[in-house]
């Protein structure tokens, strides 16, 4: 079912509450009342129109964003993708963290297990770090250049040239690694570690990874096929104004 | 994933087709499909290009077809199920291996499936177990301890690339994709030591 602007925000949650990170990303907060997707939308000074194209590809791994694509600015995009990754790094990972150390110190537990168990989040922990940090410094700043680079008519050639250094298919490198490392993590916990008394422990653990492993996969999702389409678009752009100049110079 | 099955289903009506889904995923089987909802000229071409194993046919769609293409001697035999309604001709039904009527309840539905899918099964998915054997186990304990895979090629005289194949299979098998996954896996089963990993990470 797709979510639309006249639906309640109420039963978007009934629908799919899973959503509840995403509205936190966009400062959205509980207390609905009967106040439908746009109103709340407006209340809290989202684009409605983005909000909804973030929040189907989120429901629905099969919805492929097309309409607005091109009005929406790659900073607003960028700004939800920094959120998402706040969301990782400051609560989600953590969280997880939290549980792994707590089983950790269950005396029926080997200390070989707890170590394999712990060295492995830890190592996963610093490579999606890592994969972050290289996005945040390097990635998001180029496209805002981009942006802002393009929307000053005055722009120099030199300004624009610079530019044409970079494109965003460099960046575009694959996830597989960090991705490959939570999916062995479940496995571990599912298949592999022995039984233990913790077992409630570890079943709230595997809703954390399999939660995370969701929202990681929307994340990568809605680079590929929101941002990495307008920053192709700038790119061209980019191009034409470059040629224009150098053909009038 | 080798023992999905691949199923061929050429049906013009959606909501048929969209049936015939729902009937397979109540069965549970893992299934792979390709959806045709035109005529279809020439089957033998589309068979050769997807190798279903089975195809689920509703006869209106290939009406020029006289026999339908089979050649089990160049492991081409798919198996034949005939979507069919009350008035398709007897001369037609017979021409499929079994068939399923569209306007059957849907116990007797789910009942026909079950049958096929068991008749397809018992040729083609001999499901081989999920134990390593005695190589694959010793290509996960160097790959546990930092082993390269053109190191373990060297090492036991066989290529990189039958070394990939094995890793492949370790890992269809195991369910475990990284190397530092297949450490703490050797390592809690007892394959390889920890100290033995210690200093080389």
């Amino acid at each position: 079912m797709r979510i639309n602007k006249d639906m309640k925000m109420a039963e978007v949650i009934h629908l799919n509450h899973h959503l509840l990170p995403v509205l936190n990303r966009f400062d959205i907060h509980l207390g609905f009342g009967e106040r439908s997707v746009e109103t709340v939308c407006l209340d809290n000074k989202v684009n409605v129109d983005f909000f909804l194209e973030i929040v189907n590809t989120f429901h629905d791994a099969s919805y492929f964003p097309v309409r607005h694509l091109q009005s929406f600015k790659a900073s607003m995009l960028i700004e939800y993708l920094q959120k998402t990754h706040a969301y990782y790094l400051e609560f989600k990972i953590p969280e997880i963290g939290k549980y792994i150390h707590q089983i950790t110190h269950d005396e029926n537990m080997q200390s070989t297990h707890k170590k394999l168990l712990n060295d492995f989040f830890d190592n996963y922990q610093q490579e999606l770090t890592t994969h972050i940090n290289k996005e945040e410094q390097r990635v998001y700043p180029y496209v805002i250049k981009l942006e802002n680079t393009l929307n000053n008519v005055n722009a120099s050639l030199e300004e624009l040239k610079a530019l044409k250094k970079y494109s965003i298919h460099e960046y575009e490198e694959d996830h597989d690694d960090v991705e490959a490392k939570l999916f062995d993590l479940k496995n571990i916990i599912i298949k592999y570690l022995p039984p233990s008394q913790n077992n409630r422990l570890l079943h709230v653990i595997l809703h954390d990874i399999f939660e995370l492993e969701r929202d990681l996969n929307n994340h990568g999702h809605i680079e590929d096929l929101i941002l990495v389409p307008i920053v192709e678009n700038m790119e061209k752009l980019l191009s034409e104004r470059l040629n224009k100049l150098s053909y009038n110079a | 994933m080798r023992n999905r099955l691949c199923i061929l289903l050429i049906e013009p009506s959606f909501l048929i087709r969209e049936g015939i889904k729902t009937l397979l995923s109540n069965l549970g089987h893992p299934y792979r499909m390709e959806e045709i909802d035109a005529p279809v000229n020439d089957l033998e071409k589309l068979i050769n290009k997807i190798h279903p194993s089975l195809v689920i046919l509703n006869p209106m769609l290939t009406p020029k077809l006289i026999t339908l293409p089979r050649d089990p001697e160049n492991n081409f035999d798919p198996y034949y199920l005939g979507l069919i309604v009350n008035s398709t001709s007897a001369q037609v039904q017979s021409k499929f291996d079994s068939l399923l009527s569209v306007d059957a309840e849907k116990h007797e539905l789910l009942k026909n499936m079950e049958k096929v899918l068991q008749q397809i099964g018992t040729t083609q998915n001999e499901t081989e177990s999920n134990t390593l054997s005695e190589r694959e186990l010793g290509i996960l304990k160097l790959v546990a301890l930092g082993n390269t895979n053109n190191e373990i090629a060297e090492r036991l005289f066989i290529s990189t690339h039958t070394v990939m194949t094995h890793r492949k299979n370790i890992t269809r098998k195991l369910g475990i994709k990284t190397v530092s996954g297949l450490t703490v896996y050797a390592i809690l089963n007892q394959h390889i030591k920890m100290e033995q990993i210690q200093g080389t990470e």
